[in-house]
């Protein structure tokens, strides 16, 4: 214990680095996961033809391939046939993001699908308009059903933001190998990176389980 | 008054509704009966056009809806306009389910100038549902999820009133209560139509009886239609009821 201490305080600004740009990494992928996955799977559901189906191809095509094969795909043959370079940074966020996108917008999509007619019905006997259902029941049962799942795929991207050190980004888990490197203590080390991401993650993933807790009676 | 003509209604190839006719006039009470599956809740779907008819004419106040070219959704019958033309409560009950039972009985008031709390503590007395005011609809029994579900729909002052199968989860007690408060409904001028398995609620309530079997309406008229039934489908649906009936009293 006393070891994996000294190394943090050793390392600090090491690890500092690389857990702001895991964080970095996080965040814009949350944010661009969510916005958008939560607006394609609205479109989704209003154009179940056209955009749903396309959404629901891509997810079931993403779905299959690993997340390092796909991030690997717009690393290396990605940028040659465009003849371009990104940084791995911005291809992490790139990827990711697509993924994210997808999930986000096939729990948004499904939620909205299988929302009960039955309580549009109600609403509208109980003289509420489209607008006023959409906002006051849609809109919040929706949210207590799917936000639950929605988190548990955050806290996963964020752990797949370790993929980006295999494409040389100086993220959390890079840090963590290069340190490992230098004074070849794997316990103490992967233990530090693994308590950054508890202290993280712990949070989230209890608030989901409460939520899920809280709201298992909307089915 | 509502008044259906040759109202026929499809699911796929499955014909529900076969031409019905049927008028509900205020300060009365019509008792739809029938078997399971005869179409008793899509003929009340139907009138209030939750359910759009295939085709037929349905007039609400002198209204006129001739399907199938009327609009696809109308629901201008639920809108407020100093009180409600149609309300519901509906078999299924379909209490909002993460709105408390007074939020449900209230939200829906707020945007109407109906909030009288007088005659909202007077219906939670009546139907004595006070102790579950805060308590979700999936912590409550059927029963007070019914009872919520019948003041949300009388707060708004409908000028027709649809029950379907309301006393499924009552007590006797409770249905006594429900039967005197449509009574007193009935002489405010309020159209009441019921769907009902419940006999009594034709032998004491109905101001006209409706019977429905396989989509057709077979008989319809005063309560008289049950003493003397024309049709052998009306006979046989009043006997299997009596069977019950003696059948527990064997099991006595």
């Amino acid at each position: 214990m006393l070891n994996t201490i000294e190394i943090i305080i050793k390392y600090r600004e090491d690890f500092l680095i690389g857990l702001s740009v895991t964080i970095q990494m996080t965040i814009i992928i949350w944010i661009v996961g969510v916005t958008i996955g939560s607006i394609l799977g609205i479109l989704g559901t209003k154009y179940s033809r056209s955009i749903g189906l396309l959404s629901k191809i891509v997810s079931f095509l993403l779905g299959g391939i690993p997340v390092l094969v796909f991030l690997y795909w717009l690393h290396y043959p990605f940028q040659t046939i465009l003849n371009i370079q990104i940084d791995g940074f911005y291809t992490t966020i790139l990827t990711l993001s697509i993924l994210n996108i997808f999930l986000v917008a096939e729990q948004v999509r499904n939620a909205v699908e299988q929302f009960p007619r039955d309580y549009i019905d109600s609403a509208e006997v109980c003289g509420f308009n489209s607008n006023e259902i959409i906002r006051k029941i849609q809109f919040p049962y929706i949210l207590r059903q799917i936000l639950p799942a929605i988190i548990f795929i955050q806290v996963v991207m964020m752990h797949s933001t370790l993929f980006a050190s295999l494409i040389s980004v100086d993220e959390l888990f890079r840090i963590a190998s290069r340190v490992n490197s230098e004074i070849y203590k794997p316990v103490e080390v992967y233990s530090t990176l693994a308590i950054f991401f508890l202290l993280i993650t712990l949070p989230i993933t209890g608030f989901a389980y409460w939520l899920r807790k809280r709201y298992a009676f909307i089915k | 008054m509502i008044k259906a003509t040759n109202i026929s209604k499809n699911f796929g190839s499955i014909k529900i509704l076969k031409n019905i006719d049927i008028e509900i006039n205020t300060s009365e009470i019509t008792v739809i009966i029938g078997p399971s599956g005869s179409g008793k809740t899509t003929l009340l779907n139907c009138l209030s056009m939750l359910n759009t008819p295939d085709k037929g004419l349905i007039q609400i106040d002198g209204t006129r809806y001739n399907f199938p070219n009327a609009h696809a959704k109308i629901r201008k019958q639920f809108k407020y306009k100093g009180s409600q033309q149609v309300g519901i409560v509906f078999q299924n009950i379909n209490l909002i389910p993460n709105w408390t039972n007074e939020e449900n009985i209230t939200k829906p008031l707020l945007k109407t100038n109906l909030f009288d709390k007088s005659e909202l503590n007077n219906l939670i007395d009546i139907f004595k549902v006070k102790s579950i005011l805060h308590k979700l609809p999936h912590q409550c029994s059927r029963g007070e999820q019914q009872r919520i579900a019948f003041i949300r729909a009388v707060m708004l002052h409908p000028k027709y009133l649809y029950l379907d199968e309301v006393t499924s989860a009552l007590d006797p007690e409770l249905i006594s209560i429900l039967f005197n408060y449509l009574i007193y409904l009935k002489s405010k001028g309020t159209g009441i139509i019921v769907v009902t398995h419940f006999l009594l609620f034709a032998q004491n309530l109905a101001d006209k009886i409706v019977f429905i079997n396989q989509g057709e309406i077979l008989e319809q008229g005063t309560k008289d239609i049950m003493i003397n039934p024309k049709t052998s489908q009306f006979k046989k649906f009043l006997m299997s009821l009596e069977n019950v009936i003696i059948t527990n009293n064997n099991i006595e």
